[in-house]
This record gives C-alpha cells, sequence and structure tokens, in this order.
C-alpha cells in the first residue's frame, strides 16, 4: 500500500517536472526556435519558386546559419578526411559546422541522428548514405522542416535531395578501374573484384559501370571477370576471401577493389605471399604506402581516389550555396564553390549531381606525398 | 508465498538498501526525471515536440522489452530478436511491393516474426539441453542470412507503396501512434506477468525449472510461448521500424537484441531468471531514449554514448550487489 | 560387432565424436574443392582464425565457472587500436613493449571484469555486455577516427607475416600451457570444481572469489593479446575491428563440448571447436557458394553441429544407462 502511495507521487513529481521541463525549454527556446523558423521560412520559397531572379542576392557568405554532415559511420578516416574538407569550407563562408558520426555504419544509426538534426534546426544536412531506400521517410521530413538536403560520396533516391555531390562519375569511375585491369592484366586474362558489402551502393555502381564497359568495347573480350567476392569491409574477411580467389582461379592476372579496406588487405595478402597476381582499384594513400611500385616486390602498380578534402570542401560550399539561394539543385545551375571555381549542376541518368572530376592516380611517384598530407 | 505480484520477488535485495531507493522501480523514476532535467540543462532544444518527433525511431525498439522481459524472467535469453527485425522487415517490403493490401503486409510482417520465434521455441523445448544463447546465435545468423540471401546484390529493398506505412506513422495530438499502441502493449503484458496465474508460472520456471516442472506446470510449453510471443513482438517492431525507414537493408536491426536486453537488465530485470518486471524495463527503455536523444542533440559523440550506456548498466547491477556485499559484512561483524 | 564397437568409440567420448564432425566437413570439402587441404592452406587456415584460436581458450576458462564473457572483442579493439595509435603517432616502437602494453590493457579489462563479478555478484553476461560498450567507446575515442595501417606498423607487423612463425608459436604455446594446467595443476581443478558446484567449491577450501577473478583476467589477458596479435596479422588497426565476433568465440566453445552450466570442458575440444569454426570461415569462399548466401550456411552449419552434439550426448547418455542396466 505503502509503495502504491509513492508510486504515485513519484509519478505525479516526475509528470510536474516533466510538462515544468517542457515549458521552461519551450520558452527559454522561442527566440532560438523562431529565429531557425524564420530563416527557413525565408529560405524556403525561394527554393520553390526556383527562379534564379527571385533569389535573394545575399552574400556568398553562411554568416549565421549552420551546416550539418552526416557520414557514414564514426572511426572511418575516409570520413574523417570528408569531414576535415567540410568543416574548412563552412567555416570559410562563416558558418557553423556540425559532423555527426553514426554510431554503426547503418542506415538505422543515421536516421537517428538526422532526427536530431531536425531537432537543432539546421539550415542543410549533407548525408553519406549507408542505404539509397531506407532514409527516404527522415529526409522527407527535415525537408518538410524547411532543411536543404544533399548527399555526397553515396547517394540517395533524387526526389529526397536536391542535389548529389559526387567525387567523379559513375561511368567514369568503371571505365577507369576496367582500364587499369587491362592495363595491368596486359590486354587479357582472368580478373576478380573484391567488394565491401553486398549492399555497399556505390561499390555496386562502380560494379555494375565496369561491367557495362566491358560489355560496350570489343576491345575487353579477352578480360574475363570471374567473380566478384565481399569483404564486408572487415581485414580477416578481406583476407579469407583474397586467399581463396587465389586459390580457386590459379590463371588470375588481377584483383580489382574498390574499397579502402578491402585493396589494404589484398594488397597485404599479395605482397606477403609473393603472388604474380597484381592489384587495383580505390585505395587511401596513407593505408598503401607500403604496397605500391612498379616493381615486383609491390603488390599494387597504381590505385586511384579523389582527393576527399576537396570532396568535402566542395560539399560544404555546395551546403552554403543551396541554403543562401545560389543554387536550387536544378540542371544547369552553376555557383561558386569558393576557390575551387565554379560548378555546374549535371543530370546523369535522371539524378542531378555536382561532379568534383576525374579519379585520381597514385603510383609509386606520387603516393608518399599524399600521404605526408595525410590523406 | 508469490505475494499479489511479481514484484515481491523483485531484484532488489531486502534490507537497508530498500529503504533508501524504496524499489528499483522507484529510482528508475527518478532518474528518468533527472534525465529529462539533464536534457533541458544540456539542451536548448530538448523540449516535448522535439522529443516526441524523435521518439518514433526510438519505440520501434520499445515493443521487443515485453518479450525479451518474459524470456529473461525464464532465465532464458534470445539474442536473435535484431535479425528477426531485418526479416520480418525484408518479407514485409517484398509483399508491399508485391501489391498486397496494406492488411496483409502487416499480416506478413508480424507472422514471419512469429514464425521466426516459434523456430527458436521449438529447438529450445525441443534440445532443451542447448543453452538458448547458443540456439537464438544460430537463429541469429540464419535468419538474416535468410534475408540477405532474398535481398539479393544489392541487399536493399524499398516498399514502393508508403501510404499504408504513412498511416501508422500518423501522429494523435503530438504523441506518435506507436506510441498509443506501446502503452496498450505495455498494460496488457506487464498485467499479464505481474496479475495472472501464467505470469507467476513463469517466475517459478525462471526460480528453479525443476520445482515448477513438478509442481505441475507446462515448462516447456510456456518457453514455446515465451519465445513465440518474442518473434511477434519483434515482427511488431519491425512494422513501426518500417515505418520510420520505409525500406529495410542487410544491415537493419544490427545489435537491437543487446539493446533490448540492456533495458531490461537496466530496468530490474534479472538474467538468472524469476527476478524483475516489466515496468522498470518499461522505465528503463525510456530513460535510455532520453538520454540519446539529450546527448544526441548535444551532438556528443556516438560512442561516448555508448560508453555512458555501458557505465550506467554496469552501475545499475553493482548498486544492489554492493548493497548485498556490505550488508553481509556488517551482519557478520555484529554477530 | 566391430562396427558397434567402433560406434562406440565415436558416441563415447566427446572429443571422438568432434574428430568424426571434423572428418565428415573435410572430406565434403576436399571433394568440392580438392586442394583444400595443401599446407599453405592449412597454414592459413591457423594464422587467420589465430584470434578465435586464442580467445577461445580464455572462453573455456570463464565457461568452466558457469560465467561468459561478450566484452572480448571489444577489449581486443582496445588493446589493439592503443598499440596502432601509439605506433601511428611514432610514441612507441619496440615490438615486445607493444605486446606488453597491448596484454596489460587486456589484464586491466578483464581484472574489472572479474572484481565485480566476483565481488559484487554480478550476472558475468551482464557485465560483460557494459565493458563490451564502454571498451568498444573507448577504441572508438582512442582512435580519433583515425586508422593505423601498414607503414604506420612497418616493423611490428613482421611478427605476424604471411611465413612468420609468430602466429604459431603463440597458438602453440598458450594451447600446451592450458593444456598443461587444465588438467595436471591445481588452478585447474579448482576452476573445475568452482564451475561444477561453486558452494562445495567454497566449502573444500577453495577461494572461489579469487578464482572468478583470475580466469577473468586470464580472458582480458588473451583478448588483449589478440588484439595486438590482430593488428600485427593484418597490418590495420580499426576501431571497429572484429565487432561482434564474441559470439564465433563462444559458438566455436559450445561445438567443441564446453557447457555453459559451467564444470564441463576440455581444452582440446575447445581447440577442434574452434578449428571446426575456422575450417567453416576458410571453406565457405573456395567451395563456390554464393558470396551473399555465405552467413546463411555458416549458420545452418553451426547450428546443425550444435544440434548434433545433443544427440550425440543423448546417445552417450542412454547407451550407459544400457550398460550400467547389464
Amino acid at each position: 500500500m505503502k509503495k502504491k502511495v509513492l508510486g504515485l507521487l513519484l509519478a505525479a513529481t516526475m509528470s510536474i517536472g516533466m510538462l515544468a521541463g517542457c515549458g521552461g525549454s519551450g520558452s527559454a527556446d522561442t527566440s532560438a526556435s523562431t529565429d531557425t523558423a524564420a530563416t527557413t521560412e525565408e529560405a524556403a520559397p525561394a527554393a520553390d519558386t526556383s527562379s534564379e531572379e527571385a533569389a535573394p542576392a545575399a552574400a556568398a557568405s553562411g554568416e549565421g546559419k549552420t551546416y550539418a554532415l552526416v557520414t557514414k559511420s564514426a572511426g572511418n578516416a575516409f570520413m574523417e578526411l570528408l569531414g576535415q574538407g567540410f568543416k574548412e569550407a563552412v567555416e570559410a563562408s562563416g558558418g557553423t559546422a556540425i559532423i555527426k558520426d553514426p554510431a554503426s555504419a547503418t542506415a538505422d544509426a543515421q536516421i537517428s541522428e538526422i532526427s536530431s538534426l531536425i531537432s537543432q534546426g539546421v539550415d542543410s544536412i549533407l548525408v553519406a548514405a549507408n542505404d539509397e531506400n531506407a532514409l527516404q521517410a527522415v529526409l522527407q521530413e527535415a525537408s518538410d522542416a524547411g532543411i536543404k538536403i544533399l548527399t555526397v560520396d553515396s547517394d540517395v533516391a533524387a526526389n529526397s535531395r536536391a542535389v548529389f555531390v559526387n567525387q567523379a562519375s559513375t561511368e567514369l569511375i568503371g571505365q577507369t578501374l576496367l582500364d587499369a585491369c587491362y592495363d595491368i592484366a596486359g590486354g587479357e586474362g582472368q580478373y576478380a573484384i573484391l567488394s565491401a558489402t553486398s549492399q555497399a551502393t556505390n561499390q555496386n555502381a562502380w560494379i555494375e559501370a565496369m561491367k557495362a564497359a566491358a560489355e560496350a568495347d570489343s576491345k575487353y573480350a579477352n578480360l574475363e571477370l570471374v567473380e566478384v567476392a565481399y569483404g564486408d569491409d572487415e581485414p580477416q574477411k578481406s583476407t579469407d576471401q583474397t586467399q581463396a580467389l587465389l586459390e580457386k582461379y590459379p590463371d588470375l592476372k588481377v584483383i580489382c577493389a574498390p574499397t579502402t579496406v578491402g585493396i589494404a588487405a589484398a594488397a597485404k595478402v599479395l605482397q606477403d605471399s609473393g603472388s604474380s597476381v597484381k592489384l587495383t582499384g580505390l585505395g587511401l594513400p596513407s593505408e598503401m604506402v607500403e604496397y605500391i611500385g612498379e616493381d615486383d616486390a609491390h603488390s599494387c602498380p597504381y590505385m586511384y581516389l579523389w582527393n576527399m578534402i576537396d570532396l568535402g570542401n566542395l560539399a560544404g560550399y555546395t551546403s552554403v550555396a543551396l541554403v543562401n539561394g545560389d543554387l536550387t539543385g536544378a540542371v544547369g545551375d552553376t555557383y561558386e564553390a569558393g576557390s575551387m571555381g565554379t560548378f555546374e549542376v549535371v543530370d546523369v541518368n535522371g539524378a542531378t549531381q555536382v561532379i568534383l572530376g576525374n579519379p585520381f592516380k597514385f603510383d609509386a611517384s606520387n603516393v608518399q606525398e599524399w600521404a605526408d598530407k595525410g590523406m | 508465498m508469490a505475494g499479489k505480484s511479481g514484484r515481491e520477488i523483485s531484484a532488489v535485495p531486502e534490507g537497508g538498501l530498500k529503504e533508501k531507493l524504496l524499489t528499483w522501480e522507484g529510482a528508475l523514476i527518478l532518474i528518468f526525471v533527472a534525465v529529462n532535467i539533464l536534457g533541458v540543462i544540456i539542451s536548448p532544444v530538448y523540449n516535448a515536440t522535439n522529443v516526441l518527433r524523435e521518439m518514433p525511431k526510438y519505440l520501434a525498439e520499445a515493443f521487443m522489452v515485453f518479450g525479451m522481459g518474459y524470456i529473461l524472467v525464464l532465465g532464458d535469453i534470445d539474442i536473435s530478436v535484431g535479425s528477426i527485425v531485418c526479416l520480418s522487415a525484408t518479407m514485409a517490403c517484398f509483399a508491399g511491393n508485391a501489391g498486397l493490401p496494406f492488411g496483409v503486409v502487416v499480416l506478413v510482417c508480424v507472422l514471419t516474426g512469429l514464425c521466426c520465434g516459434m523456430f527458436n521455441g521449438l529447438i529450445a523445448t525441443k534440445f532443451t539441453e542447448l543453452p538458448t544463447m547458443i540456439v537464438t546465435l544460430g537463429t541469429q545468423i540464419v535468419f538474416r542470412g535468410i534475408a540477405e540471401v532474398s535481398l539479393g546484390s544489392g541487399g536493399s529493398i524499398s516498399m514502393q507503396n508508403t501510404e499504408g506505412l504513412s498511416l501508422i506513422a500518423k501522429k494523435i495530438g503530438p504523441f506518435p501512434i506507436s506510441f498509443f499502441v506501446l502503452l496498450i502493449f505495455a498494460i496488457v503484458f506487464i498485467t499479464l506477468l505481474s496479475k495472472t496465474t501464467f505470469g507467476r508460472k513463469l517466475y517459478a520456471i525462471g526460480s528453479n525449472q525443476t520445482a515448477a516442472k513438478y509442481a505441475g506446470i507446462n515448462v516447456q510449453g510456456s518457453r514455446f510461448f515465451c519465445f513465440s510471443l518474442l518473434g511477434f513482438l519483434s515482427g511488431v517492431s519491425a512494422l513501426f521500424l518500417l515505418s520510420t525507414l520505409y525500406g529495410a537493408n542487410t544491415t537493419t536491426g544490427n545489435g537491437f537484441e543487446m539493446e533490448v536486453i540492456a533495458m531490461c537488465v537496466f530496468g530490474g530485470i534479472a538474467t538468472t531468471g524469476g527476478k524483475g518486471n516489466l515496468i522498470g524495463g518499461f522505465i528503463a527503455a525510456f530513460i535510455i531514449f532520453c538520454l540519446k536523444i539529450a546527448l544526441g542533440q548535444r551532438n556528443i559523440n556516438t560512442q561516448l554514448i555508448l560508453v555512458i550506456i555501458g557505465l550506467m548498466l554496469i552501475v545499475s547491477v553493482v548498486i544492489p550487489g554492493l548493497g548485498s556485499y556490505f550488508g553481509a559484512k556488517k551482519k557478520s561483524t555484529t554477530k | 560387432m566391430k562396427k558397434k564397437s567402433l560406434w562406440q568409440t565415436l558416441t563415447g567420448s566427446r572429443e571422438m565424436s568432434l574428430v568424426a564432425v571434423l572428418i565428415v566437413l573435410l572430406i565434403v570439402i576436399t571433394i568440392l574443392s580438392p586442394s583444400f587441404l595443401s599446407p599453405t592452406n592449412i597454414s592459413q587456415i591457423f594464422r587467420n582464425n589465430a584470434l578465435t584460436l586464442l580467445m577461445a581458450i580464455g572462453m573455456l576458462c570463464v565457461m568452466l565457472t558457469a560465467g561468459i564473457d561478450i566484452s572480448i572483442t571489444s577489449t581486443l579493439a582496445f588493446a589493439g587500436m592503443t598499440i596502432g595509435m601509439l605506433q601511428k603517432y611514432d610514441v612507441i616502437h619496440n615490438t615486445f613493449l607493444l605486446f606488453l602494453i597491448g596484454t596489460g590493457i587486456g589484464i586491466v579489462c578483464g581484472l574489472l571484469n572479474g572484481v565485480i563479478i566476483a565481488k559484487a555478484k554480478v550476472a558475468p553476461i551482464i557485465c560483460t555486455m557494459g565493458f563490451m560498450y564502454i571498451w568498444r567507446g573507448m577504441a572508438y575515442v582512442v582512435s580519433g577516427n583515425a586508422w593505423a595501417s601498414g607503414a604506420d606498423v612497418a616493423g611490428f607487423s613482421d611478427f605476424g607475416k604471411e611465413g612468420s612463425p609468430g602466429p604459431y608459436i603463440i597458438l602453440i604455446v598458450a594451447y600446451v600451457i592450458f593444456f598443461i594446467v587444465m588438467k595436471w595443476t591445481r588452478f585447474g581443478r579448482k576452476i573445475y570444481a568452482v564451475g561444477s558446484n561453486a558452494e562445495a567449491a567454497r566449502i573444500s577450501g577453495i577461494n572461489v572469489d579469487r578464482t572468478v577473478i583470475s580466469v577473468y583476467t586470464i580472458m582480458g589477458l588473451l583478448a588483449g593479446l589478440a588484439g595486438v596479435l590482430s593488428v600485427s596479422i593484418y597490418a590495420s588497426a580499426q576501431p571497429n575491428m572484429q565487432y561482434a565476433k564474441e559470439m564465433d568465440v563462444i559458438a566455436a566453445c559450445v561445438i567443441g563440448g564446453v557447457s555453459m552450466n559451467g564444470g564441463r570442458g576440455s581444452v582440446a575440444g575447445t581447440f577442434l571447436g574452434a578449428l571446426i569454426i575456422a575450417i567453416i570461415a576458410k571453406a565457405l569462399p573456395l567451395v563456390g557458394i554464393d558470396a551473399i548466401a555465405q552467413n546463411l550456411v555458416k549458420g545452418i552449419i553451426i547450428l546443425a553441429v550444435v544440434i548434433l552434439n545433443v544427440i550425440t550426448q543423448r546417445m552417450m547418455d542412454h547407451q550407459n544407462l544400457v550398460r550400467r542396466e547389464m
């Protein structure tokens, strides 16, 4: 009995506390929230009318605005570089950058982060999506709240965001990787692909682009793709998978790993075992210094990537441009990206994109230099 | 002996500590209030509107607390729930995209969960020598494996017709529908465990399975029922998760099992069986949600949030332990 | 008659039935992939799964006391990440010192587990779940979102390089030590005693708390060592390393016949269990199973082997009963 009374009492105090808390925070916060509401309302119609003349000719500064980035996951060096670039660009424009690293590399975890950013009333959210479908609902909610949505590194469905900041066109990456395999294999022979997880959006897109490019030109007729293996971006599984590829295909000439963890693991396996199989793909210079070289002592003659810091920079400037109305995300829009010059929104298969440039080649001559730069 | 409710055999030890904290549930309510006050202090945007808006994604997880509570009271454990959520959500998406009406989609989602739960229950009751941790470890890999195979390369599916989903994602006033459903479930399952003979039987099984068996309780039947129930609730969970995701992929529900077990344990349900009650687990779930939301709004490193939750978990189980430790010492010295 | 006695030896001891499972598994794999039992492959199996094999011994000790430790891969990541960062920022490059630091971290983590479980009477799964979150989080904090990679750990990674005997030596030494300890020393007997009946053990003068603490400390030590080894073998330290792999270790032990209720299990059985898990991991990509279905197949095999275990156990009991009646 005593317990019940006490429970009721506690419940009562709790609810009072709750109400007081909410009321208190509500009133204390009104100034701030109306502030953001006002700015977003201002910005929203500008975007809706989508007439460039109507867009406020505000200075290209992000003064007083908040720009957020949701990375793929915490503890990811690749994403850390993106974050660095993003922060530089945003701060150069006078804005505030919030970088959120989800606890794990899942869409579930990203939803919590985006949800929290909506509460904070940020002006734009830049997402490196872990899944192209599962963020749809929360991104819709964010844009209903007047927040500008854009994606970087890996895209979501085109109607969920204003623009996708792409590192390099998917077709070009596919073509480049295929050419690398062709070149290293000497024009003919077997090659295999070691990817990340089976649902990694960009890896899948690049692999598809490689296959399409191989179909398109008879030059690649003697180049045979034997298997796509998945190392799940885990060193151990990637090692197992690489060894299995070597075992299964004694005539294998090249392995192509379009993922940073996979390429490093595969490089170590090939180099340590002194295998004649060569490696190429997409990798971080700092991870690969040990393994890049023309001679037989190194497993990877060359590989590609793009400048992640530049990508972050561009994404930062694009966020700023989108928020202050310089950019609406329509095809043909052009805008200034700080010191990086002018960029134009293009249409790739019905998806609006801004493309950073071409994949950059890393070989023995420049890899050390880039690794020293921290990339 | 078992008294009016399961509360009489709660995790709180008899003696000095009880007077201080009254009951663990009382302490949890205080912690809940404290977390909310903390939220208001550290985050300028921590208010009812925002908390309720961020809540639906977390609420989906809370459904499993009831089922897991039952399982833990039995002295069992189920670490396959995350995978069940994944499989249910995947199957629901396939059903939805096949053009089936939303009612059928809901049925598919929930029934998939139920089937998985029944499969767990079947193995757990047919091979009683096997610890349920191992059974569900195996099915955890298998269920997610089935989802992976059916999703094929790409590993992701989106629900094309989102009408039904947006319906259950709707809000009544400021509260999401899932909140009311959760409340109803809470009332039903909390009453079932603490006020009925069925509930008392579960405590009996958890306290001493052999004794329960000789007392004429259908031990294996009850265990089968609880595993099926948890499967069913994981299906419900998947449904509400879908209403915030509009799609599923191979990582959906990853790590849910540990989070749900943590909520139950933080709520005072002992993994050794026979102790604790669901109200605690229910409040604990909200404490963890509110804490995550508050710290999230403060943009605190997500991994640091996990460290904080880990610490809370350990402190919450160490306190009663310390109580009995010092209590025992005092007793022995007074002798 | 002869057939029956063979059947009896097979079902008569758990290790023998495991050997039988292993042989069947190997025959199936060899048919599908004839070169599976080549020396290179065998050495790769041990090297790639050195971590599971190593931690399985610790898990055996923990499970013998009716406990469980699910914080091990978090401890592994914390220790591994720490020594990775120490090298990245050029603090320490001495292999021996790094091993010492990594295992030291492991010991501290394990000791904490042990003290809380033994002294505060906390259920092992809960205590270690808390630390699972804490140490994993600490690994992320230590990393500061950076990775230690090939060039950072050059020199140190020679220890675990392909062709280097390092990992094998550690494995052999660990298994030999624990085989002796568990079979012929008082400490080993104490662990079994505590797990079989803690109350009886206490009455017969065994310090139960101290035994439990030392068991978790051993587990921590091996997890820390595995963390160092992991960085050395893969030349990479990332905060999410070996995430959720503690379940593989637990599965290895259970397949190896270790009872989760304590008191039953052997080093030889654990070794065989871990070996089965290792062979599955190695064979799945080789035998031509579709990449996407590999997890499913792995799960089914684990479930099947575990259930098979129960069935042979039941037969064993039945046989004993029949024999007694005769």
